[in-house]
């Protein structure tokens, strides 16, 4: 039961989730790159930002700056997401200057950070940073160089504590206020929600989990029905006429299960003109069905050559009842617990194949999503953002557990045989 | 048959199915915790043939990851980084760059230029890896070889200052008729076409390289696709080459100037465009050299590695297709993609690598002009995001075009993370402010450059690195008859142009010439230009020497050297 649910569940959360999480998947929130859920969206509003002229607002280093003492590297603003400004002093000695900037204190010896800026003229003593700015603190390291380029000792740290801003401008795009507002410079807004974080262009990853189950969920159901039907008619016609047509039908059963899927992929996605950047799902569909359903055929031509020579099919012929009446009557009943579990079986392997399929780039085209290419991407983050692998990770397990309970749950539930001994 | 009571136990519903489930995550917890030891143990008892060392100090190597699989090393046929990088710690021409970055004789012991021509004279010891000598017939062999049409050689137009040579390349002259010409075997006398203010900085380059005509014609037209098709001069060889997978090179023994040479052997031990693995090679010390992208960087700062930046020179762009068939040939159409552009968003919030400077023209800001930098003496036309415009620039292209709606437009792309990030970046940018919808072509480098070849595209993300140190090395990229010019623009006033900056001698009129050109390129929205490639690496402290330069092979490792660990340091 337990199974059901969750699979009940998996239904609702791709069907029912968009209608309740409305936030378009495609949607690219450039503020929110790669966070993982629950960060602290506040920010503030601040006035339209003019080009800095290379001056220092006094306000600024009293504010956020933690200086050492005498130190030549200062703030010129309020440093926030939208631009440091630093300006640093004259170092004697030097004959050009390279800044620094890491996420961590450095201790003396070790490795400075991220080199940001290289200057040999003298004059150039500011430098506005403004690459990949998070709401964080972070070490900007001034060093002197020497004639041939050389760091001299003593470096000088300045501790900055950045603060998110959003223009007011920028906040009116993204919809996060309203323009009849009247927004003031100052207040704080908070940006657009993410219970699962986003992805490495700031998407929305519930929302794409959302959406991506739909590809997924959409192969790992219809190709099993198709290809089990398929199979349940092929299988009961070679097995109930039996003979030569059951020994030809079967033979080309077997020459199709020899036929190699990813081939027939690729095959299948050029001769139906599948262009670049087109999604190659329904082609993934089609060659699933045509190469999966011998196996069900097989299963099926098994138990009906079985049932066929029961007694009370001989004793129900005896009686005069036709072809037709006893297949539906007797004989797809008999065999409704196999084709059940075969298919609840065939659910996962499905899943699993659109996954590793988009996996390896040949399922859906960007932007769509599917668990299968967001596990692909978010494969490459995985040290620094794990959630963009570990989301749809997990729903997949979980899908793929569900059916598979579900099958083990049906088998024992519908098991003929098992029935009558209760 | 089944006994009855392990039916029941199965069926049970509720608390047991809970407490089965447990165990069974309990079990395949156990088992993908012994399936981990075993391939640990399994890992730690294989590949004891190839050194796996980064940095093999008693064998004198280090091993490296190369990007991409060269396509060939057919040296008059290539044109790409990959194959630069390899044929330059392979091969060497008449002329090299040192590590000043300055001119410094190679194959060549001196030389003279004049304003009619040039003359070179060969030294007498250099040798191919063979042990035969480097001649003068060498050097005039390959370069008729690039000339001829039937080689289809890309950089073909690199030897046009050569006389006649653009006439041959252009099948109206026969080959004998080149102003090139080997007065003997250590003697090659060239005259040129029109005067040139920067020959010597042309013959460094790989279209220069010479070839072996006897073992050219044995390799029967395989030369340059497998390691024993080609015949090296330079510093190293290619001991084995295993396809997508590995490149061996072995210090050359034929070589002048085996002094200079400290490494026994430069391993490219892996091939592969993903940063994350390459990023684990060398956190495993099994590569001494690795370049970083914004996901790998913050593990790098966590690990404390010494992080170095270089600018390598490289603009890229987005070019449009101008082929007839092409809805991209609508001026109104590229001028729409081209005002909602903002290649600051892309440079810092996007790709978030330092070092990269948003894109603002196609020649990049190192560029010396007359007594500055070029873009300081012509700044290029200023750039204003402008929604509304591009939504009424929109509309005036649909009318022209006479569409109802616009089809989907296809961008191609390289396969490589930031280029698939970008893409979909631009995906986005395009369909949110103009309602275009944009399919994304993912392919591999080679078959990128066929498709772009080929013109089967409608966007591409293009990109340039400089071949020589001077503004026409991208400034003639977009002439009508350059095959580099992969949308096949044509525009008489911008040839008009390049035909000045190539023929002139005078700066001023030269740099006027450039100025018109990135005039004329944001104008009529030729391209957008997205970014100037700033590099982040990290090297493996015990490895020095390496040269990191924007012409010529980058990183070139041929005369890198080892140290010992440094002290205190583990």
């Amino acid at each position: 039961m337990f199974s059901l649910y969750l699979v009940v569940f998996l239904l609702a959360f791709t069907v029912l989730g968009p209608f309740i999480w409305t936030i378009d998947p495609a949607y690219q929130d450039l503020d929110q790159i790669s966070q993982p859920p629950n960060i602290d969206r506040k920010a503030v509003l601040i006035a339209p930002y003019p080009v800095w002229d290379g001056t220092a607002s006094h306000a600024a280093t009293a504010m956020y700056g933690e200086q050492q003492s005498a130190s030549p590297l200062q703030l010129a603003q309020i440093a926030n997401t939208e631009s440091v400004r630093l300006l640093w002093d004259n170092i004697p000695d030097a004959y050009g200057y390279r800044l620094y900037r890491n996420i961590f204190p450095t201790e003396k010896g070790q490795a400075l950070g991220l080199p940001l800026f290289t200057s040999y003229d003298l004059n150039i003593k500011r430098f506005e940073d403004l690459l990949d700015l998070t709401p964080r603190t972070f070490y900007y390291t001034l060093v002197g160089l020497d004639k041939d380029g050389t760091e001299l000792p003593a470096p000088f740290t300045l501790k900055v504590k950045v603060a998110r801003v959003l223009t007011i401008a920028q906040a009116i795009e993204k919809g996060l206020i309203d323009a009849s507002d009247k927004p003031q410079i100052g207040s704080i807004v908070y940006l657009t929600l993410h219970p699962m974080g986003t992805d490495y262009l700031g998407r929305d990853m519930l929302a794409r989990l959302m959406y991506g189950a739909r590809v997924s969920l959409f192969i790992g159901i219809f190709a099993p029905l198709i290809f089990v039907s398929v199979g349940i008619l092929y299988g009961s016609t070679a097995g109930f006429i039996g003979g030569q047509v059951d020994q030809f039908l079967m033979r080309f059963s077997d020459f199709v299960v020899a036929l190699p899927f990813l081939l027939f992929m690729i095959l299948f996605k050029i001769t139906f003109g599948i262009g670049p950047g087109e999604s190659g799902v329904i082609p993934m569909l089609i060659a699933m069905i045509l190469l999966s359903w011998p196996a069900t055929a097989r299963l099926v031509r098994g138990q009906i050559l079985q049932i066929r020579e029961e007694g009370y099919i001989a004793a129900s012929r005896l009686l005069g009842a036709k072809s037709h009446y006893l297949v539906i009557r007797h004989m797809i009943p008999n065999i409704m617990g196999v084709i059940l579990v075969t298919m609840t079986f065939a659910v996962p392997s499905a899943i699993f194949t659109e996954a590793f399929l988009s996996f390896i780039g040949m399922g859906v085209a960007p932007p769509t999503p599917s668990w299968g290419s967001m596990c692909y991407e978010g494969i490459k983050t995985m040290l620094t953002h794990p959630h963009e692998l570990v989301f749809p990770a997990i729903l997949i397990s979980i899908t793929v557990l569900a059916f598979n309970l579900l099958g083990d749950g049906l088998r024992d539930a519908l098991d003929a045989k098992m029935r009558s001994k209760e | 048959m089944i006994p009855e009571t392990s039916v029941k136990s199965r069926i049970k519903p509720g608390n047991s199915s809970i407490k089965q489930l447990l165990w069974l995550g309990l079990a395949a917890g156990v088992f993908f915790i012994f399936l981990a030891l075993i391939l640990n143990w399994a890992s730690s008892n294989s590949d004891s043939t190839q050194s796996s060392e980064g940095v093999d100090i008693t064998a004198n190597s280090i091993s490296l990851a190369l990007d991409q699989e060269p396509p060939q090393l057919d040296s008059t046929r290539t044109s790409d980084a990959i194959s630069g990088i390899i044929l330059g710690h392979v091969m060497e021409g008449l002329l090299r760059f040192d590590k000043n970055k300055q001119l410094a004789p190679a194959v060549a012991e001196r030389w003279e230029i004049t304003p009619t021509g040039a003359t070179f004279w060969l030294r007498n010891d250099a040798r191919w890896s063979d042990g035969t000598q480097v001649t003068a017939h060498d050097f005039i062999f390959a370069w008729k070889k690039v000339l001829n049409p039937a080689t289809a050689s890309q950089y073909a137009f690199f030897l046009y200052p050569l006389k006649n040579a653009e006439a041959i390349n252009s099948q109206n002259l026969s080959a004998e008729a080149l102003g090139a010409r080997a007065l003997d075997d250590l003697t090659i006398e060239i005259e040129f076409e029109k005067p040139i203010s920067y020959f010597d900085k042309l013959v460094a380059f790989t279209t220069f390289f010479p070839m072996q005509e006897s073992f050219y014609n044995k390799t029967q037209g395989r030369y340059g696709a497998d390691a024993d098709t080609i015949l090296y001069n330079g510093p190293f060889i290619i001991s084995e080459w295993v396809h997508s997978a590995k490149l061996l090179m072995e210090k050359n023994p034929h070589y002048w100037n085996n002094d200079s040479i400290k490494l026994n052997a430069i391993n490219w031990s892996y091939i592969t465009a993903d940063t994350t693995a390459k990023l684990n090679l060398f956190k495993d010390k099994r590569t001494a050299f690795v370049q970083l992208d914004a996901e790998t960087l913050e593990s790098a700062l966590n690990n404390r590695w010494t992080i170095n930046q270089f600018s390598d020179g490289t603009i890229f762009y987005i070019e449009f297709n101008h082929r007839d068939e092409r809805i991209t040939r609508n001026y109104h159409l590229r001028r729409a993609m081209q005002l909602v552009n903002n290649s600051n968003e892309l440079v810092y919030k996007v790709i978030k690598l330092p070092g990269n400077i948003p894109g603002v023209s196609l020649f990049p800001g190192w560029l010396q002009g007359e007594h500055q930098l070029f873009r300081q003496e012509y700044p290029p036309p200023a750039h204003n995001i402008d929604i509304e415009n591009a939504k009424h620039h929109l509309e005036l292209a649909r009318k022209e075009l006479g569409l109802e709606e616009f089809p989907a437009l296809v961008m191609l792309t390289s396969d490589s993370p930031t280029a698939r990030k970008q893409s979909e970046y631009y995906q986005n940018l395009f369909k949110r402010t103009l309602g275009l919808n944009i399919k994304i072509d993912l392919q591999i480098f080679k078959q990128r450059l066929a498709k772009m070849l080929s013109g089967d595209f409608d966007l591409v993300m293009g990109g340039w690195g400089p071949d020589y140190q001077d503004p026409l090395t991208f400034g003639d990229l977009f002439a009508s008859w350059n095959i580099q010019n992969r949308g096949r623009y044509n525009n008489p006033a911008l040839d008009k142009s390049v035909r000045i900056a190539q023929n002139s001698l005078e700066p001023p009129i030269r740099m006027k010439a450039f100025a018109d050109i990135q005039d004329i390129l944001y104008n009529d929205a030729v391209i957008i230009p997205n970014y100037e490639r700033g590099r982040i690496y990290v090297l493996d402290p015990r490895v020095k020497g390496l040269v990191r330069r924007i012409i010529g092979a980058d990183p070139d490792f041929s005369r890198a050297y080892l140290v010992q660990e440094p002290a205190g340091d583990d």
